[in-house]
């Protein structure tokens, strides 16, 4: 008889966990609120992935794809485990869909909840929303992706664009203390993208430490050295309007000192990452620890940060904290083993 | 609107007129060159001389001038001028820094990465005083080569400050000029009359018999030094080498303007 594992989340730390196991011959079921798997790439179409732009197709595409052509992966879609009961060392869970109930018993599950975007529209000072050309990371995302880089407010290409790091992040104000990792790198490979594809329109990155972690310094450097992208230290206090139909960044160079208010054709957020409504939800369904951030506790966060609190519940990707693609995907391995490991211990 | 600017002078004795910006309560907190203010003025046939016309011009920058990185980025010297992330470095390692604190490479090249002559202009009598020593080229994590982007940095203030460079650097360009006339007539440089010269040019001619300098010139005489240039004359064939310096210098001369644009 082979072993039952839950995988809740398709994006790809939970597929990569489900493509896994299901080779390890056991039976995964995957379950997506969505009605698609990929998660959060394929929901705001990421295109070009960081640090070597490979098209997200090649790596999102190609796990959908694995976990799809069937094998021992059973997909939910728009489904959620309504209900979620110990029974000895397994579990009992209820998967609720459209189509209806199901109630299972599994040997252990896998949480890859994954993480949601920052709603700049909570901070009032960037005027999300409220100006056409005040966009985020995730919406240049998708125009790029969808070849429709333009200015929101005329459907004409920008000339001058900003980019504002640390949206959401960093930032007591909006109950935010911790850093989300990516945006730097995301910002500074949208702004080489920018600047590849639109040579004409200059980029400024408005920043207070640009975290270009590991090897992904280099695309910083690439920035600036091939792409003429300027850095320009000092966070934005203000987005208000301009004339001739521009946003003005207003804040303070801290390298010169001194205030500026300099307008833009398009200011781009890089927005950071929360844990979002679905972690404290699942948190006390599955009955795991919350960390004070709202991302799901690692049991030991060096030694198991695939582990949750509660033994046979293993948690993998952004649920856990702000993190990169590649490094979900690990994850998503690492929970594969362990799980699979708890699952034939108590066979 | 009538507007009538005139002179003291045809004032006719009108009422004192205040000094620029005196009325300001915290003037301290102002610069100069923020407050505008018209000496004499008439509207309409309304004096309203000093204060009455006084604008406090805000100090907030308001654009970036990307034009100017571009125009530094096609010279030479300025091309790595993309590359600099703002480490300070090259200030750090800089060997004018500690006597001219003013002096901050750094912040030169920032300025210059975003067109901010405005601020660049309140440098302009300490921004060419690098020494060309190399150390900071030598630090920078980066490879800008910083002591060269203050030659960059020189032909911007060559081509944007005219007027400042005419007044503000009168006495270097002067002794500039002396010490050029000596290598180029003399083929050597005399070290003893630069100084002087020097010193006569900024108006110290009382220190130049001080007890210092005077101890220092007999010094020089008793061990021969002073009239070592006249007793070694000219270098060897000295007309060639003088010819192919001033080719030199007049090549480089067009160099410059042209770089400069002016």
């Amino acid at each position: 008889m082979s072993e039952n594992i839950l995988v809740i989340g398709g994006g790809p730390a939970g597929l990569n966990a489900a493509i896994m196991l299901s080779e390890l011959g056991v039976n995964v079921a995957l379950v997506e609120r969505d009605s698609f798997l990929g998660g959060n790439p394929k929901k705001f179409k990421y295109k070009f992935l960081f640090p070597d732009m490979q098209p997200a197709d090649n790596v999102i595409g190609e796990l959908i794809k694995k976990a799809e052509s069937g094998g021992n992966i059973k997909v939910y879609y728009s489904s959620e485990v309504s209900d979620f009961k110990e029974n000895g060392k397994k579990f009992d869970a209820v998967i609720k869909s459209a189509s209806g109930s199901e109630t299972k018993t599994f040997d252990s599950v896998i949480v890859a909840t994954g993480f949601e975007h920052f709603d700049p529209a909570r901070d009032a000072k960037y005027s999300y929303q409220l100006f056409d050309d005040v966009i985020d990371i995730k919406d240049l995302e998708r125009m790029m992706g969808e070849n429709n880089f333009v200015r929101p407010s005329n459907g004409k290409p920008p000339k001058k664009v900003a980019f504002i790091l640390c949206v959401g992040s960093r930032d007591r104000h909006v109950g935010n203390q911790y850093c989300s990792r990516v945006c730097c790198t995301v910002s500074v490979k949208q702004a080489i993208e920018m600047r590849e594809h639109f040579p004409d329109c200059e980029a400024y990155i408005f920043y207070m430490d640009i975290r270009t972690y590991g090897f992904f310094e280099d695309l910083y450097w690439k920035a600036m050295e091939e792409h003429d992208v300027q850095i320009v230290k000092g966070r934005i206090a203000e987005i208000t309007s301009g004339p001739d139909n521009t946003v003005v960044c207003k804040g303070e160079d801290t390298l010169l000192r001194g205030p500026f208010e300099i307008p833009f054709d398009m200011v781009v957020l890089a927005s950071g990452m929360e844990g979002g409504p679905q972690s404290p939800e699942i948190s006390s369904k599955l009955g795991i620890e919350l960390d004070e951030h709202g991302f799901l506790k690692p049991e030991n966060v060096t030694l198991s940060p695939f582990k949750s609190n509660k033994p046979g519940v293993f948690l993998a990707g952004a649920c856990t904290g702000p993190k990169a693609i590649s490094d979900s995907i690990t994850e998503g391995a690492a929970a594969a083993m362990n799980a699979y490991t708890y699952a034939v211990k108590n066979r | 609107m009538a507007l009538e600017k005139h002179d003291n002078k045809n004032l006719g004795g009108g009422r004192p007129v205040a000094e620029k910006g005196e009325h300001i309560v915290a003037r301290h907190l102002i610069e100069d060159d923020n407050i505008k203010e018209e000496k004499n003025l008439v509207i309409d046939g309304v004096d309203v001389s000093g204060r009455w016309n006084t604008f406090i011009i805000s100090r907030v920058n308001s654009d970036f001038d990307r034009s100017f990185f571009e125009e530094i980025k096609k010279t030479v010297v300025g091309s790595r001028i993309n590359r600099c992330w703002q480490c300070g470095m090259c200030t750090a390692s800089c060997t004018v820094t500690p006597l001219y604190r003013r002096f901050n490479p750094r912040a030169f090249i920032y300025m210059m990465q975003l067109g901010n002559l405005k601020e660049l202009k309140k440098y302009i009598d300490v921004a060419w005083r690098c020494v060309g020593c190399y150390k900071c080229s030598q630090r920078c994590p980066k490879q800008v080569n910083p002591a060269e982007m203050m030659e960059a940095l020189a032909l911007v203030i060559k081509k944007y400050f005219q007027e400042e460079v005419k007044t503000k650097l009168k006495l270097d360009e002067e002794v500039k000029k002396i010490y050029e006339d000596m290598i180029i007539g003399h083929g050597r440089l005399d070290l003893a009359k630069l100084h002087t010269s020097a010193m006569q040019k900024s108006g110290k001619t009382k220190e130049l018999f001080g007890k210092i300098e005077r101890g220092a010139i007999l010094k020089m005489l008793k061990d021969g030094r002073a009239f070592s240039v006249l007793r070694l004359g000219k270098p060897h064939n000295w007309s060639s080498s003088k010819e192919a310096i001033e080719n030199y210098l007049h090549k480089l001369n067009t160099i410059e303007n042209s770089e400069a644009g002016v």
